[in-house]
């Protein structure tokens, strides 16, 4: 075994048949999996212009290549579809246990294509694949349907399930695919596309074996890792509201230098993700007030109310996820919120605090706490969603939304009781929810009126809560990436603490560098954001966390990892062809569909225009337009239209590809 | 991957990432609290009721190499 089982499985929701594909090796070692296998599939199968919401569109869940092999921080799982959201490209991904239970069903991905008559759901385990009956589930919220699967199915081995809630039932464009009680692989709108197939539910029960070729060599890096991570700990007395001030000192220097990763480990052992919830806004990485505030609008007195020591006050247990060194995962007691209504909650994440915090001013932790239940039972994006309600605050400030359309609720900056019955509604698609379950780029468009103006997104997709105006190289992946508006491809700060340029030949070294710099356009902040990416994709075929890979290529060693596990003896200049590979297929994908890669750059907020005139990032404009043509330039796509070039297309080996679809 | 004997976890070296238990084959392992946990962490245990039939998948699953076929 080479960490792939080199299979996936079929299942047409229209005729109930199901098979499996042998998938070549060449394949792989094209593409890798997760990601990489998934791009391919889908280019390969989905007609042009299909209708994502269409029986045409394809649904892929694809485990990554490392999954079991020895390797850590590589547990996790991807969809994979055309977008609703965006229209092109559509991926999430997720950790908990589903991505290896994908392969110990025996296949590297489960591929679903037409659509059901009616709600099923997908058994899997040792002996064979089986469509069942799931009407009974539908319109259950995702916990509830993965209790209820778990008990009807009572496989002797703990099942995995996927599955969707009431949002993508109603096809809401900003729905995900909830695992583990309410995990979600949230972006790209991809539980719609579940949704639109009538597919409750996907139950994996395999016990086959998994594995790589060197599972002691694997095992050996991992231990080096975990035997650094384990020792790395915060002394107890350093609280959360130090790493706030350590945002205001950040903001102030003129200057940057690359971090080691290990600094991140503590922060996320201690606190997991909501270690940035003060920190983000005083460095200035947490957009405020719909990107049009800052921390003079959210200041201290509010902030400081959202603290990482004050969520964490709350969780009873911390969790990692499946081969995962770090456990940034909780659970958090909410007996006390509300009515009592729900007992518990997967601890918010940083995204859901600032979507819901300094996005809208709201100061009231437990009412986050108390929507990320939700939204998490909803099965709905809160990153999305958060953007949602900031865009529809500005509208009704604005008098584009008035409260007749709004049935009376008055939608206040700050004010816990609107945002709450909001979500309510649009989780419901009821009144105004409707309009908004789609995200903030239909809900304007349906507006007019020139609600665009107010309509925060790159190319469909609500970004991710990290601004670009101080991270401008962040600017570029929300706004060249095939899947637009995503914090998790790359940054100025990940490629500071992936430190590529340690293995990576073309990759720029980053000593310490004046901020400044980063705004102006150059042929290596070019290559960095090349590079970031190309890495990215890497990881993302590989099944890794992006948490494993900030850590730095000197900790989370994936190119040693691919090696053990594929026994292929690629350097890490030929792995990273495989990224740059993966990314062209993706950016190829999004021109098959009719998506001009210029239309995903991001609102003009985001970049500064107008500028900010208070806070940390006062004054600061990104010329995102010019960045990223030469991004696009820096990967061998055309500067002017984004279209990877023929002269590339060769050089990766995509042409044959590209001949063979024209073919079928 | 056949071994003879039980699984024994050594508690301090476990990262609590519950590999072991998505691999155990029989469904007999399970996260819970042990008495030892640390930061509220749940670790591997034997689901009450059930022996280790000492089949050594999960140990060979440990990326951290802390369980022992005793």
């Amino acid at each position: 075994m080479r960490g792939y089982i080199g299979k996936i499985l079929w299942v047409d929701l229209t005729s109930g048949r199901i098979e499996e594909e042998i998938i070549p090796d060449r394949i792989y070692e094209n593409f890798l999996s997760g990601v990489g296998l998934g791009a391919y599939i889908l280019y390969r199968d989905i007609p042009a212009n299909a209708d994502p919401l269409g029986p045409d569109n394809i649904l892929g869940f694809v485990s990554g290549l490392l999954t079991g092999t020895g390797s850590v921080n590589t547990g996790r799982w991807m969809a994979v579809a055309r977008s609703p959201l965006t229209g092109g490209w559509g991926d999430a991904n997720c950790g908990g246990y589903l991505s290896p239970a994908i392969k110990q069903c025996g296949y590297d991905g489960i591929f679903f294509k037409g659509q059901a008559e009616k709600p099923v759901y997908l058994f899997v385990d040792s002996k064979g694949a089986e469509l069942r009956p799931a009407g009974h589930l539908w319109g259950l919220d995702a916990v509830a349907a993965e209790e209820a699967l778990k008990a009807e199915t009572h496989t002797r081995k703990r099942a995995a399930v996927a599955v969707i809630g009431t949002a993508a039932e109603k096809l809401s464009l900003i729905s995900g695919i909830v695992t583990d009680g309410g995990r979600i692989a949230a972006r790209s709108g991809i539980g719609a596309v579940m949704g639109s197939k009538r597919l409750k539910g996907v139950v994996l029960a395999g016990v086959k074996a998994v594995g790589g070729l060197d599972r002691a060599a694997s095992k050996a890096v991992s231990k080096e890792l975990s035997t650094k991570v384990r020792k790395q700990n915060l002394p107890k007395w350093v609280p959360g509201g130090l790493i706030s001030l350590l945002g205001t000192v950040m903001s102030k220097m003129k200057t940057a230098a690359p971090l080691d990763g290990m600094v991140l480990a503590m922060m996320m052992k201690r606190w997991g993700t909501v270690a940035n919830n003060g920190m983000g806004v005083t460095s200035g990485d947490s957009p405020i007030k719909n990107w049009a505030g800052s921390v003079v609008d959210f200041k201290h007195s509010s902030y400081s109310r959202l603290e990482p020591d004050r969520v964490v006050r709350r969780e009873t247990r911390k969790y990692h996820c499946y081969e995962c060194v770090l456990g940034c995962g909780g659970l958090t007691d909410i007996k006390d919120i509300g009515r009592g209504e729900f007992a518990v909650t997967h601890k918010p994440e940083y995204e859901t605090c600032a979507a819901f915090g300094g996005l809208l001013l709201n100061r009231d932790l437990d009412a986050i706490f108390y929507i990320n239940e939700l939204l998490n039972r909803a099965g709905m994006d809160s990153i999305s969603a958060g953007g949602t309600v900031a865009f529809a605050i500005e509208c009704y400030e604005k008098g584009l939304l008035t409260p007749e359309m709004t049935g009376g609720l008055e939608l206040r900056w700050g004010d816990v009781r609107a945002i709450t019955a909001l979500v309510k509604l649009m989780i419901a698609r009821e009144g105004v929810g409707d309009l908004l379950a789609d995200g903030v780029k239909t809900a304007a468009r349906k507006l007019g009126a020139g609600a665009e103006a107010y309509a925060v997104h790159a190319g469909g997709q609500e970004p991710g809560m990290h601004d670009s105006r101080m991270d401008p190289l962040l600017g570029v992946h929300f706004s060249a990436d095939p899947t637009p508006g995503r914090h998790t491809i790359g940054s100025g700060q990940y490629y500071d603490t992936m430190q590529l340029w340690e293995k990576v030949s073309w990759a720029p070294r980053s000593g310490s560098y004046e901020k400044a710099g980063e705004y102006v356009p150059s042929e290596k902040t070019a290559l960095k954001t090349v590079a970031s990416s190309c890495y990215k994709e890497l990881t993302d075929g590989a099944g890794g966390c992006l948490f494993g890979m900030i850590l730095g290529v000197n900790h989370w060693k994936l190119f040693e990892w691919l090696n053990a596990a594929t026994g292929w003896g690629k350097t890490p200049d030929e792995y990273m062809e495989i990224g740059r590979r993966i990314q062209t297929l993706r950016q190829m994908f999004n021109l098959k569909h009719g998506v001009d890669p210029a239309s995903l750059i991001m609102h003009k907020r985001m970049a500064g225009d107008p500028p900010l005139t208070e806070g940390p990032l006062k004054g600061k404009t990104v010329p995102i337009e010019e960045m990223v043509r030469l991004h696009w330039k820096a990967y061998g796509w055309d500067e002017n239209s984004g279209a990877p070039t023929v002269e590339t297309l060769a050089a990766l080996g995509l042409d044959e590809l590209l001949v063979q679809e024209a073919r079928s | 991957m056949s071994g003879k004997g039980l699984a024994a976890v050594n508690y301090g070296e476990c990262m609590a990432c519950g590999s072991c238990v998505q691999f155990c084959p029989f469904g007999y392992l399970e996260l819970g609290k042990t008495g030892l946990d640390d930061f509220k962490k749940e670790y591997p245990r034997l689901v009450d009721g059930h022996r280790c039939t000492g089949c050594g998948i999960c140990a060979e699953h440990c990326t951290v190499e802390c369980i022992e076929m005793a």
